[in-house]
């Protein structure tokens, strides 16, 4: 449990992922834990792991906190609303809609080096943000806040009925949708996972669907990955990063499908 | 930015999560520790979250009582973080950013309304 955890915050940290998306299968393939507790746990774990790396990330000014925080408002109310639906939605139904998110954002990611934004920026440029937000960084300028939004709320509904961080989502919405360079979209997505994580795990917490014997080991195993992770991720190249992360979304979806088909 | 006072929110924030998460980790290791000692399996039956059993459990040395405690932490340092960019915006005259931070909160609160609600 400890060794799975470790593994899984190092993928988790260095592709914004939060973890969970190794989480869930190891507790529930690995250790027969019920769904629901491994998706309690598996929320813990990602707050955990969003800790660790976000603040290593803010150290180094790679996470864009004005505009983590801009979208975390909407991934916050996605995850509450998904955290309260989480028990009346069919596990079958949901495994095979999020393979086929899966393999969409994949498939984005692949293609998405025609739509690399940091070759179109400006030095300088501004965009201009509703209600007097200013959510550019340095050398890029932020852009698409209404899809922001949009893709941030179904993040979080994700992120509560599956325990898993919604950096599957969040940081292809902000790379290919608002011009967030992947490095910095990475970065922001784990400062997000946080909030996002924590507000539906209160639900899970006060519902007792979080199990504190399995989230022990399991939370220390992914601190010690994330911690691990988020100290290399910048020796590792874009391209290898980017690789990384179609790779971890095709075997999710492969998972998810197997699930599916095989879920009374 | 809005403001040219030097509030360094992001150093701030950063510092807060780590001592929130190293905090919670030695909780948690804590109660990982106790399992171990108490001959606890984590697959074993746990009991059922309940705030005001922690502090005896805390005293009794029983591993639930750490690893309750550590999963609190874990969950309320996420809204300690906002809470920190809350005053550092605010001391910056950030309004707008201030606004996302009480909204936030806001959410979060609405979470455990919501949680103690659906669960009675």
């Amino acid at each position: 449990m400890l060794a799975g955890g470790v593994a899984a915050g190092v993928f988790g940290s260095l592709l914004g992922l939060g973890g969970g998306i190794l989480i869930v299968p190891l507790l529930t393939i690995g250790f027969g834990l019920p769904l629901r507790e491994a998706v309690g746990v598996s929320l813990i774990c990602v707050i955990v792991t969003s800790g660790a790396a976000a603040a290593v990330y803010l150290e180094r000014r790679v996470a864009n906190l004005r505009l983590g925080m801009t979208l975390e408002l909407f991934t916050a109310i996605g995850a509450l609303v998904g955290g309260l639906v989480a028990f009346l939605v069919s596990e079958r139904v949901l495994a095979a809609l999020f393979s086929a998110m899966l393999v969409y954002v994949a498939v984005s990611m692949i293609r998405g080096r025609d739509l690399e934004p940091d070759d179109d920026i400006a030095a300088g440029s501004m965009s201009s943000q509703p209600f007097g937000l200013t959510l550019d960084g340095p050398g890029y300028a932020v852009h698409g806040l209404g899809r922001g939004v949009v893709g941030s709320i179904g993040a979080g509904v994700v992120s509560a009925l599956l325990g898993i961080g919604g950096g599957l989502i969040k940081v292809p919405v902000m790379h290919l949708l608002m011009g967030v360079p992947l490095r910095v979209a990475t970065a922001t997505s784990n400062l997000m996972i946080g909030v996002t994580a924590s507000a539906s795990a209160i639900i899970y917490l006060v519902r007792g669907g979080i199990d504190p014997f399995v989230a022990g080991p399991t939370a220390i195993g992914v601190f010690l990955g994330a911690t691990l992770g988020s100290r290399t991720a910048h020796r590792i190249e874009l391209r290898v990063l980017r690789l990384l992360f179609v790779a971890v979304l095709s075997w999710t979806a492969f998972e998810m499908i197997r699930r599916a088909l095989t879920t009374a | 930015m809005t403001g040219s006072a030097p509030v360094d929110i992001e150093r701030s924030v950063a510092r807060l999560l780590t001592v929130g998460t190293y905090a919670s980790i030695a909780l948690l290791a804590a109660g990982v520790i106790a399992m171990v000692v108490a001959g606890r399996s984590p697959l074993d039956p746990a009991p059922r979250f309940d705030p005001a059993r922690i502090p005896g459990d805390l005293a009794a040395l029983r591993p639930e009582g750490f690893l309750w405690l550590g999963i609190v932490l874990v969950v309320a340092t996420p809204s300690a973080r906002v809470a920190t960019s809350l005053v550092g915006y605010f001391r910056r005259g950030d309004r707008a950013m201030a606004v996302v931070s009480v909204l936030i909160l806001a959410v979060i609160g609405l979470s455990v309304v919501a949680a103690t609600w659906s669960g009675a």
